[in-house]
């Protein structure tokens, strides 16, 4: 059943050539951190230039609207780290690759960390700089968790790392927590942005 | 005519159940889902960090059991070893046990014992191999606490408080759904959510 819903979700995760760039509507917090076009061989040229966006901080509105599907014309990718956070640390290199392989074909990504918001300056660039992560980043800031983490999905306990795929409607159609299996997420990814649609 | 009729019901039936089985297949094969609030858990048992085996029944105080999945690595577990402690002493003079139990496979039973010592968790801690009770109680991460009554009944499930900074901490769930148990009331809050470590599974 796993391998037949994606086929289903694909038909109503089509996405529209002329949306609107999903993360910057309404919010006008988010700066799009990754050039939208270009192949392979461009993308190369343009990481190397390629500026971090900067960190802000978020609360629950600020999640609530940056996951909210009716604001959203792409599907949204959105992992939850920390840089004390070791299997997070580890699987963020390979979360990088995929916002290089994957935003330039539709696919919208952010990370939200939950360090301290006083890292914002430190321990949060430091690490994104290190890993070479273009992706638009936010630090909670938020008094009680719990309703962010019902925000994001309602069957999320709270387990850190995590990684949740949304189509372009906000349904959650993967979900993993702890170290992500990079190639599931392709696969889940695939169905939904690029050719294949 | 009863005919059609009975297989437009199959279909029917067979639409909606597909329909649900569907609905639910995002969730990982990994995952597994927690008791309700009411469920009565079976007993079970565990190894300590020596090796001994402990019947739930024969560690559960005169009002019951917290149950705690811990972590040696984890920095949010690590950041209530104290409150932890506390909890321990706090409510075993009210006859209600507090277990850890850790479930990491990364993390061996001397991993375990050494650091219960290092940061005094006086509290009896459990090793789970296979994660068996972890899958039991649907444990996602830690620290995660589970309140289990005299007779084993599941009256609360979820974080100790809502924060790991102890100065920011708005809501003591734990200690108030132990205090209204103990009080005989109704439990207001059964289940609540914090960020926590992915248990490590095999």
């Amino acid at each position: 059943m796993r391998r037949i819903l994606p086929f289903i979700l694909t038909i109503g995760a089509v996405t529209s050539s002329f949306a609107i760039p999903a993360l910057s509507a309404g919010s006008g917090i988010v700066a799009t951190a990754a050039p939208g076009a270009g192949g392979a061989a461009g993308w190369t040229t343009q990481a190397k230039a390629a500026k971090a966006a900067p960190i802000e901080l978020v609360d629950l509105a600020g999640i609530k609207k940056l996951i909210a599907g009716d604001k959203r014309a792409k599907p949204l990718l959105v992992n939850f780290w920390a840089t004390w956070c070791d299997p997070c640390r580890d699987e963020f290199p390979d979360l990088v690759q995929v916002d290089h392989d994957y935003r330039s074909k539709g696919l919208d990504f952010i990370a939200i960390s939950l360090d301290d918001a006083a890292d914002i300056k430190t321990a949060v660039p430091q690490f994104l700089s290190q890993v070479k992560a273009t992706m638009p980043v936010y630090v909670l800031n938020v008094a009680d968790p719990e309703p962010v983490i019902l925000a994001v999905d309602k069957d999320w306990g709270g387990a850190l790392p995590a990684t949740f795929l949304y189509n372009s409607q906000g349904k959650v159609v993967f979900r993993h927590y702890g170290r992500v299996n990079t190639a599931e997420l392709r696969e889940a990814i695939e169905k939904l942005v690029g050719s294949k649609q | 005519m009863k005919r059609q009729f009975v297989f437009t019901m199959f279909g029917a039936i067979f639409l909606i159940l597909a329909g649900v089985i569907m609905a639910g297949s995002a969730r990982p094969a990994d995952t597994a889902m927690a008791p309700a609030i009411g469920a009565t858990i079976e007993d079970f048992s565990l190894p300590d960090t020596d090796g001994k085996n402990h019947a739930l029944s024969s560690l559960k105080g005169k009002n019951g059991t917290v149950l705690i999945f811990i972590s040696v690595q984890c920095p949010i577990s690590n950041g209530y070893n104290d409150r932890m402690a506390k909890l321990a002493a706090d409510y075993n003079a009210r006859g209600i046990t507090v277990v850890g139990i850790n479930s990491n496979k990364s993390e061996s039973a001397a991993d375990v014992k050494a650091h219960a010592a290092e940061k005094h968790l006086d509290f009896t801690i459990l090793k789970d191999p296979g994660n068996k009770i972890a899958d039991l109680l649907g444990a996602q991460h830690t620290p995660e606490a589970y309140y289990l009554d005299a007779n084993n009944k599941l009256l609360y499930h979820g974080r100790i408080d809502s924060s790991v900074n102890p100065a920011q901490v708005q809501s003591n769930d734990l200690r108030e759904a132990l205090d209204e148990a103990l009080a005989g009331k109704p439990i207001q809050k059964t289940t609540s959510l914090a960020f926590g470590c992915s248990i490590k599974r095999v």
